[in-house]
């Protein structure tokens, strides 16, 4: 074999050798387990966490609520649909019974007309037809506008629940 | 040079042509060709499979969807970051097409054309359609996303350098790059639930039930109950990213 070959072998031998040393050092130890991927991510991407709860955790505390709601056209909905992220709420009020929540772990109270009008303000794309389940109600459609203004002079808000109660509408 | 020796006879050629087929029927048939076997069956034939069904009739654009995934999530506040947005889209009498998505509907919509000028009208949330092909799981450089095997793409936020390569790949428009990460994001079809046997975010808040999650391969499940009777389509078909996310009442003009 000529000398110039030799030589060449030995540098492509020294490349590959070096590639698979370094490759073994900085190749993670799951990837490829399971794919092109790192098996290790999947389980990593359970570990984020979690804000919101789910509705049977808020009935523990707040009976009287659930069994008016119940009775009304707002039964279907989840307590977080209107009131926000709950799972901080219900764990602290689990784990310490009886003792006052913080500020921060209070959550929203929704009560001014634009709350009630990101479902109940007329649009044309509102629902149009009927839910073919049990409770066959459209979603109410009111012209905000129209419908019992706020009277800007006398500086009254007109909220929908000074009429309303919002969990039986 | 010698003709003779490159003569092949007939009687030969098909005795070689018939080896040589035989022993690649042989040799697929004992390591059969992963390419042809994804074409017959999903990957996840045997676990989940899950899927998404979304009901445009049953939507009344309250986008407590898209409020409730960013709470979830920790998506930013910014009005461009979005893993699930609601569009609503306005054919005008004169066959104009309007979409509008105020900061992607997380604060409800207001209708902006008179009803007169209105032919009709609907909203579309949208989100990561959890594609069995994705593009965008197929671009990735460096293997940073990927599929399960229940069919949820996810993003490695480790091992994602944040090229932006995946985010013009997708033709849906799901995924961003993180401001503060720096890394690709995305809807993971909330993964830390589904393993606590909860819903996604989005599917347990949303006020009418206009979104279904379930399980495709589950005969029994919700999902395959609606897909059965409605009418139901992906957005996009002629790409077969083999999406997983059906709208039932999918007009032409959704894009």
């Amino acid at each position: 074999m000529p000398q110039h070959i030799k030589r060449l072998i030995s540098v492509f031998a020294i490349f590959i050798v070096l590639f698979l040393v370094m490759r073994q050092v900085l190749k993670p130890s799951s990837f490829g387990k399971l794919g092109h991927f790192r098996a290790d991510a999947i389980y990593e991407n359970t570990l984020k966490p979690m804000h919101y709860t789910i509705a049977d955790s808020c009935t523990k505390c707040h009976k009287s609520v659930r069994a008016e709601k119940d009775k009304g056209f707002h039964k279907r909905l989840k307590c977080e649909v209107c009131h926000g992220p709950g799972l901080k709420h219900s764990l602290f009020a689990e784990q310490f019974k009886g003792k006052e929540l913080p500020d921060s772990l209070k959550l929203y109270k929704p009560g001014e007309r634009k709350d009630c009008g990101v479902c109940h303000q007329k649009n044309a794309a509102r629902i149009k037809i009927q839910f073919d389940t049990i409770n066959t109600t459209m979603v109410h459609q009111i012209d905000l506008a129209e419908h019992n203004p706020p009277d800007l002079k006398a500086n009254e808000p007109a909220n929908c629940i000074d009429c309303h109660n919002p969990h039986q509408p | 040079m010698n003709q003779d020796t490159t003569k092949l006879s007939r009687r030969n050629f098909f005795k070689a042509g018939t080896v040589l087929a035989s022993g690649v029927a042989i040799a697929s048939a004992l390591t059969p060709y992963d390419g042809l076997l994804f074409a017959a069956e999903s990957p996840g034939a045997k676990g989940k499979w899950y899927g998404i069904g979304i009901d445009i009739n049953k939507c009344i654009g309250c986008g407590k969807c898209a409020n409730a995934c960013k709470q979830e999530n920790n998506v930013p506040k910014d009005p461009f970051y979005f893993r699930s947005w609601v569009e609503q889209y306005t054919i005008k009498n004169d066959g104009s097409i309007l979409v509008e998505s105020p900061s992607g509907g997380v604060n409800g919509f207001t209708q902006s054309v008179p009803d007169n000028e209105i032919y009709k009208s609907f909203f579309v949330p949208k989100m990561c359609n959890h594609c069995a092909k994705s593009p965008c799981t197929q671009v990735c450089p460096v293997g940073a996303t990927f599929e399960t095997e229940e069919g949820i793409v996810l993003v490695d936020e480790k091992y994602c350098i944040g090229c932006r390569y995946c985010v013009q790949a997708c033709p849906y428009g799901c995924r961003y790059i993180h401001p503060e990460k720096g890394t690709a994001d995305k809807c993971t079809l909330c993964f830390h639930r589904l393993k606590h046997g909860l819903q996604p975010a989005c599917f347990e808040i949303c006020p009418t039930e206009a979104r279904i999650f379930g399980d495709l391969n589950d005969p029994g499940s919700k999902l395959n109950y609606f897909l059965k009777n409605h009418n139901c389509m992906v957005v996009k078909p002629h790409l077969n990213t083999g999406s997983k996310l059906f709208y039932n009442a999918l007009s032409p003009e959704v894009r």
